[in-house]
């Protein structure tokens, strides 16, 4: 397996560069109201401020709510969550069809007005009917939308917390409004730990090599260049700035009240706030900043903190229960162990995560809820649970057996490929070649040829066109195998008959090429490629090999790496791993 | 890997790449759900990757090959490929070009080139390219020289040479045992045991292909790594077919000495040689190695002047009833003796016969069978001792207890015995 380096950490600069200036920080707020958007109640804070919630602009983030004057701990709580409040994504700017939790259509939905301030407690009761209306002026039964909706939450939320969570949770949900003390080494109160991670090593690379005109041309979006929200965090996703997402979300978070150095200090949770950490976390794993996922992770122990469920929250999320946690993020959790050297934990926590995902699975044959309670559930969403979880559950086998690959148990990890089957069976195909793979790589090429035929078996005629590839490239591999170079390139080629735009079939053929000793034709073949299709060329794995047949070709090198520098420079956000191009 | 800079005065420019096998390229899943903030986009971005594996994206062992990034290790008995490229980095037309590479060891050295005829001419940004493949044989510093010489337009002639210096390790480690069998009573030959322990010394998996050992001419082999279960016997290692760092795996073979020298095997002293073990491995991508160990030499148990061994024996007797064995009595010395037995009794054991009575003699090799009877006076597992053969020409007396032993029960189910 390739080594992989993860750059090292920036050290914590603790400038967080606002645009438009610090608005104050936020107002309290009682605990009778519910999550998004809250009108506010009686007890507001002398200071007010406009929150600007129409439309898609959103205020960029308030500083810390340390500037705020608050005496209390429940003032402060109340501070933490209004802040929460307004950074919401609103329903109608979200692209997810589960929408919200059903509270907010309760309350009083997106189609808002601006300053919300200024509605006393009186008259926010009676708006939520008229705005319920509002909001499902198209549909006819707003109550079975909303049920239908609680069903979607219910089964996605389900979690089995622990036994002293669970004593926890009860506590809560039989004192009315305050949640129980709980000692603080039971809470979660995580902080940003790094700061400004925006560093664009292309440009860089292009100060060193092309120079400062040439660098000067290269357009990333940052942080600062996209909308201060989630769909700003989006974009930087998508283009591929990750590092620029990592710092937006790290100011999002810092209206949470989760800024950087708030670790450690008493805050409350959202579904929100916690998906934004899960973005963070998740990102840092893209980009391989391990030890940052860790150390931003710390906070919150094993996910199963009281204040991490909706219960504890009983007047901001009445009636909700289960975990927010997304399911995305234990998977996160549990994974990253194996990328910082400690790959046992990570599959003791993997196998945590197979138990829960068991015993619901259990308790749903059974006829019970996810969570064992006597609730009945409608044929139909009884299948559907069903079907979640088992996606679930294939989801963290494929999370164990990579963990077992990464870690050379080629026994078990062959084992665990092969019951993933069973959950995932339309990736049967991909499974037993990627079973070939693996005993390809310890040497056993008979056993490999044994997996290889029983694809070949499954695959009728007739079928979808990637069975047939696949077929193919098995073939390739043994070849490659028995040394038989020609061969192997003979049968990319065949690939590339039925597929023409393969890039694995091309990048292997001109692989073979070299083994061949046609370095010219290799070189050019590939060239060719990245010139024609950069988008599915300009990737790690192909730029390592182009950058190494260059050094092979000629003592200039250098020049024509700098040319892929420059075609880089072009397309790739600030995520690109720059070692490939081998100009450090 | 091992790229120099040519020197700056020379119009050609020579590069060496080792071309161990390549690997295949591995991702790192990063996964959510619809209803998470990212939505769809972590889904898309992996499907958007070219090295994912489509339909199964979170399968983290991918098809894109990645060619070696660096030299890596080099075991004796695998086999050393790399490409040799020359280069025209001029801008003028080099002709007369000859390019030799050969390998220096220590005790040897070997060419390696494909092809020793000069290439008439080559243009500039042109080059000339070579696969060499050599199956390394020695451990220790192995030296790769490549020499290229060449005419430049002006006629005038160049010639420089690269020396690539790289250590080939050991990747086994093989220790023997033997184990000599008890004589089968059915059978005259003596069988030996061989117990190999093969240990993988290097840094990854191994693939242990092939184990075998070939025998000598005086010896069969049989092979006692396979369980018999449907056509192919399986291994005894089970699934467990390949040998991670450091591990340790043992094989057993069971040599029989051939018929013909069947006679001569109770009598082989001192050293004598069994056979080589022949093991042929595979890594990555079916990288191969093979090996050979020299001679394996086995030290003959020593017998002595004299071998008693037993020819039959019962399992199982009956409380003080007599039952009969046969000794085989071989002279492994070179003299010729003159044998007498006696037989002494023990607590448990009762000779029956005549004791002190000669055997007549015994010439150097050869044998003679003996017909005894004896009787236990208690139960158990009983062992038979208190054998006596006297060689009168030199007077020496050689003792044997500890026979063999023999399961001595009582018949009867009362209380009497």
């Amino acid at each position: 397996m390739d080594a992989r380096e993860a750059p090292s950490q920036r050290p914590d600069t603790l400038d967080i560069t606002m645009e438009d200036g610090s608005n104050a920080a936020s107002a309290g707020d009682s605990l009778e109201a519910p999550s998004n958007l809250v009108p506010f109640k009686d007890n507001i804070l002398p200071q007010e401020e406009s929150i600007d919630l129409g439309g898609a602009e959103f205020a960029t983030p308030h500083e810390d709510s340390s500037a705020t004057p608050s005496e209390s701990l429940m003032d402060r709580l109340n501070d933490q969550m209004m802040e929460s409040v307004m950074i919401s994504d609103s329903p109608n700017n979200s692209e997810e069809e589960d929408v919200a939790p059903m509270d907010s259509f309760l309350d009083g939905g997106e189609d808002l007005k601006p300053a919300r301030e200024d509605e006393g407690k009186e008259g926010s009761q009676e708006q939520p009917f008229n705005q319920l209306q509002a909001v499902f002026s198209g549909t006819d039964d707003p109550f079975a939308t909303a049920l239908s909706l609680s069903e979607v939450d219910r089964r996605h939320d389900a979690w089995l917390p622990s036994e002293e969570t669970r004593k926890v949770l009860i506590s809560v949900a039989t004192q009315q409004y305050s949640p129980a003390y709980v000692e603080s080494s039971r809470l979660t109160m995580p902080g940003l730990k790094f700061d400004n991670l925006q560093v664009d090593a292309v440009k860089d690379l292009m100060l060193r090599f092309l120079g400062e005109q040439a660098a000067m041309k290269r357009q990333v979006l940052t942080a600062n260049s996209v909308e201060q929200s989630v769909i700003g965090l989006k974009q930087l996703v998508s283009s591929k700035n990750w590092r620029a997402a990592v710092d937006l979300t790290g100011r999002l978070l810092t209206a949470h009240g989760q800024g950087y150095g708030k670790a450690g200090q008493p805050t409350s949770h959202t579904t929100d706030s916690l998906q934004l950490w899960f973005v963070r976390l998740a990102l840092f794993t893209k980009l391989n900043l391990f030890q940052n996922a860790e150390l931003e992770f710390e906070p919150f122990g094993n996910l199963d903190q009281p204040d991490l469920y909706y219960e504890y929250y009983p007047t901001v999320y009445p009636g909700k229960r289960g975990s927010m946690v997304p399911f995305s993020m234990r998977l996160l959790h549990a994974e990253l162990p194996q990328y910082l050297a400690k790959p046992q934990e990570a599959l003791d926590r993997l196998h945590h995560l197979e138990t829960i995902c068991l015993a619901i699975l259990d308790n749903l044959e059974k006829g019970l809820a996810e969570d064992g309670s006597m609730v009945t559930l409608t044929q139909e969403n009884r299948q559907a649970s069903l079907k979640l979880w088992r996606s679930r559950l294939g989801r963290v086998m494929y999370s164990m057996a990579n963990c077992l690959l990464l870690m050379k148990d080629y026994i078990l990890a062959v084992e665990t490929y092969h019951s993933i089957i069973q959950y995932e069976p339309q990736q049967r195909v991909q499974l037993l070649s990627g079973i070939g793979r693996i005993f390809l790589q310890i040497g056993d090429v008979k056993m490999a040829e044994r997996y290889f035929q029983d694809v070949e078996k499954g695959c009728q005629k007739g079928g979808p066109v990637t069975n047939t590839t696949c077929v193919l490239m098995n073939r390739a591999f043994v070849y490659l195998s028995q040394n038989n170079y020609t061969e192997a390139h003979a049968t990319f080629l065949e690939v590339l008959k039925i597929d023409p735009k393969n890039p694995v079939a091309n990048n292997n053929a001109a692989v073979c090429l070299l083994y061949l000793g046609r370095l010219k034709e290799s070189l050019g073949q590939l060239e060719g490629l990245v010139q024609q299709d950069p988008t599915s060329y300009l990737h790690e794995s192909v730029l390592f090999n182009l950058t190494t047949m260059y050094e092979l070709e000629s003592s200039r090198s250098t020049q024509k790496k700098q040319a892929l520098l420059e075609a880089v420079a072009c397309r790739e956000g600030d995520s690109f791993n720059t070692q490939c191009l081998k100009l450090a | 890997m091992d790229v120099n800079q040519a020197k700056q005065e020379h119009l050609l420019a020579l590069k060496v790449m080792r071309l161990t096998k390549p690997t295949l390229f591995t991702n790192l899943p990063v996964t959510c759900e619809e209803r998470d903030l990212p939505g769809d986009l972590f889904g898309q971005l992996m499907k958007q990757d070219p090295s994912t594996i489509k339909g199964a994206e979170s399968l983290m062992l991918g098809e894109m090959l990645t060619l070696p990034q660096n030299f890596g290790n080099i075991f004796l008995g695998e086999t050393f490929s790399s490409y040799i490229s020359v280069h025209n980095d001029s801008t003028q037309i080099v002709k007369d070009i000859l390019v030799k590479a050969d390998l220096q060891t220590s005790s040897q050295r070997l060419n390696l080139s494909a092809s020793n005829s000069a290439v008439a001419e080559l243009k500039p940004e042109c080059c000339i390219d070579d696969v060499i493949h050599h199956e390394v044989k020695e451990i220790g510093t192995h030296i790769l020289v490549c020499a290229v010489s060449y005419t430049t337009q002006f006629g005038e002639k160049l010639y420089f040479r690269k020396f690539f210096k790289f250590q080939v390790l050991k990747p086994l480690d093989v220790k023997t045992k033997f184990y000599n069998a008890e004589s089968d009573l059915s059978s005259v030959t003596d069988e030996v045991f061989l117990e190999a322990q093969i240990q993988n010394i290097t840094t990854s998996p191994m693939f242990m292909e092939k184990v075998s050992l070939e025998p000598t001419i005086m010896y069969n082999v049989t092979e006692l790594n396979t369980v018999a279960s449907g056509d192919d016997g399986e291994s005894t290692f089970g699934k467990m077919s390949y040998l991670q760092p450091m591990d340790t795996r043992q094989y057993l073979y069971c040599l029989k000495p051939k018929a013909e020298y069947a006679e001569k095997a109770g009598v082989i002293k001192g050293v004598t040689m069994i056979g080589k073990l022949d093991i042929v491995w595979r890594t990555n991508l079916g990288e191969r190695g093979r090996l050979q160990t020299s001679q394996l030499q086995r030290m003959a148990p020593g017998y002595g002047d004299i071998r008693l061994s037993l020819e039959m024996i019962p399992d199982t007797v009956n409380l003080e009833e007599p039952f009969d064995i046969v000794c085989k009595i071989t002279n492994c010395s070179e003299r010729t003796m003159d044998l007498v037995v006696e037989m002494c009794n023990t607590r448990s054991i009762h000779w029956c016969g005549i004791s002190g009575r000669q055997l007549g003699k015994l010439s150097p090799g050869a044998s003679l069978l003996l017909p005894l009877t004896i009787f236990s006076s208690v139960q158990g597992l009983q062992s038979i001792s208190g054998l006596r053969l006297t060689d009168t020409f030199l007077k020496r007396t050689y003792e044997y207890d500890d026979i063999a032993q023999v399961c001595v029960i009582c018949p009867y189910t009362s209380n009497e015995c």
